[in-house]
């Protein structure tokens, strides 16, 4: 069995923008989220992020809600909520009681963690809050989209660091794909912003001091940012049948390992995952339009990723138009991947091309269409979202327009 | 003293020979990566109670480079 499988609902909280109407006028305009840190956080070098500016939990969740819901299941369940509404589906909907919820994070609740340790260890108290088990468990933010949107199929988190939401979505795809399920409810989430987690981001010297600069000569790296994407996902038969609006058919995907350095990309293993995922969804080299980079703005990044692009493109690498919108919505690691396959599907609605911004100068080693600083009006009929993730796990998802 | 201590953490962190730590030995060439020159350079700060910014290190090729950074570092 092998059906088709369709995006029918988009949901996003991001630092540029808490729905999808924010988050497109942001990627269409080329308006960076990236600010100052807020607050500032002492014996930290990073001083730049994307973060949810002004985002009030209270103005989604009860307090009795708020207290099992660390901030990246919350805000996975309103990304969800939003996906869900915009498939044309409710709560307790026959729909969703069947329906599978995969959610990807690549740090999982680490806030509710680290504030358990800091009340362990710093303040040293004897006792820690009794919901700490079933708020922090990595598993939180499924069990949370499920309870809330009336989910009873299968659901759980997955984690692949940066390759999360993609590894995600394929896995809702692949149930749908083979008939376990006729809806999915899929995407990721990541809120980074913990001491923790930003001390062991500046150790590894990856963060830019100022911005994200993807494909451009002066790029200094990444910059981290926070949000939760989530898509409905169902058999075309499923969505065509109650007549649901569809954005895209996500006809093709791609996962490989590297097996080899644990930080550094390989050419080898993203041309083998978006070689993957063209060829399922037929589409060839000749015949795509757009590439959702994965883009982070390292140095080492954006030059083997222009390299895997032209070996698997050929000589059409250089016409095909390529943006990364990481220097738009940050690197929100798990989480990313989702918000890019939402960007590219919103692309390929509107006929809309999201710029690379922050592009100031061109390198020899990435010389192809990176879209530079605006937005560009281009039928996308045909689209791959690229993901690679540290410890060499890279996963694309291949889009094709249903017409 | 410096360079003894410098040599101690190239070894404990590649794990290759002391005697092939010499000023002119190029970082690479002893099984220095990218991985691992972020590990020699948390061990110089932690040694050293100096702090080497990110933009320094793309010039830190050789043994003798560390030497000269470490010098700049505590001036």
């Amino acid at each position: 069995m092998s059906r088709s499988v369709v995006i029918s609902g988009l949901g996003v909280i991001s630092a540029a923008g808490q729905d999808v109407p924010a988050f497109w006028d942001s990627l269409k305009s080329g308006r960076s989220a990236i600010r100052p840190m807020q607050p500032a956080v002492d014996g930290v070098k990073i001083t730049t992020a994307a973060q949810l500016q002004d985002y009030q939990p209270e103005e989604h969740f009860s307090a009795e809600d708020l207290s099992l819901l660390d901030r990246y299941a919350q805000m996975a369940v309103i990304a969800a909520r939003e996906a869900v509404a915009d498939a044309g589906l409710a709560k307790d909907d026959a729909a969703l009681a069947g329906a599978a919820a995969i959610v990807g994070s690549g740090c999982c609740a680490k806030n509710t963690d680290e504030d358990t340790c800091i009340q362990l260890y710093q303040k040293e108290r004897k006792r820690v809050h009794p919901l700490t088990i079933p708020k922090g468990m990595p598993s939180a933010a499924a069990s949370m989209v499920s309870y809330h949107l009336g989910i009873k199929g299968p659901a759980f988190v997955l984690s692949s660091a940066c390759s999360s939401g993609s590894h995600a979505i394929i896995q809702g795809m692949s149930m749908i794909s083979s008939g376990m399920a006729d809806v999915a409810v899929v995407g990721a989430t990541d809120a980074p912003f913990t001491f923790g987690l930003l001390k062991s981001w500046d150790a590894l010297r990856v963060v830019s001091a100022d911005t994200c600069r993807p494909f451009s000569k002066d790029r200094s790296g990444l910059i981290l940012g926070e949000g939760a994407a989530m898509l409905v996902l169902e058999s075309r038969e499923h969505a065509e049948q109650r007549g649901a609006t569809i954005y895209a058919e996500l006809a093709g995907c791609g996962m490989s390992s590297d097996a080899g350095h644990i930080t550094r990309p390989d050419v080898e293993g993203i041309s083998t995952a978006m070689t993957q995922a063209m060829q399922q969804a037929g589409i060839a080299a000749g015949e795509l339009d757009y590439i959702n980079a994965h883009g982070t703005g390292t140095q080492l990044n954006d030059a083997t990723e222009t390299q895997a692009i032209q070996r698997v493109l050929g000589e059409h690498a250089e016409n095909v138009a390529i943006s990364s919108t990481k220097a738009i919505h940050g690197h929100a690691l798990g989480a990313s991947s989702a918000l890019e396959l939402v960007a590219t599907a919103l692309t390929m609605k509107h006929g809309i091309i999201p710029p690379t911004v922050n592009y100031s100068e061109a390198d020899e080693e990435c010389p192809l269409d990176y879209v530079p600083n605006s937005a560009r009006e281009q039928t996308v009929d045909t689209a791959i979202s690229n993901s690679f993730a540290f410890g060499g796990l890279n996963a694309v998802i291949a889009l094709k327009k249903i017409k | 003293m410096s360079f003894e201590k410098i040599v101690d953490i190239i070894v404990d962190t590649v794990h290759c020979k002391p005697e092939d730590v010499k000023p002119e030995s190029e970082l690479a060439a002893l099984g220095v990566g990218s991985l691992e020159a972020i590990t020699v350079i948390f061990e110089l700060e932690e040694a050293f109670d100096i702090e080497i910014p990110n933009e320094v290190i793309p010039s830190i090729v050789t043994v003798n480079d560390i030497l000269t950074r470490l010098e700049e570092a505590r001036q």
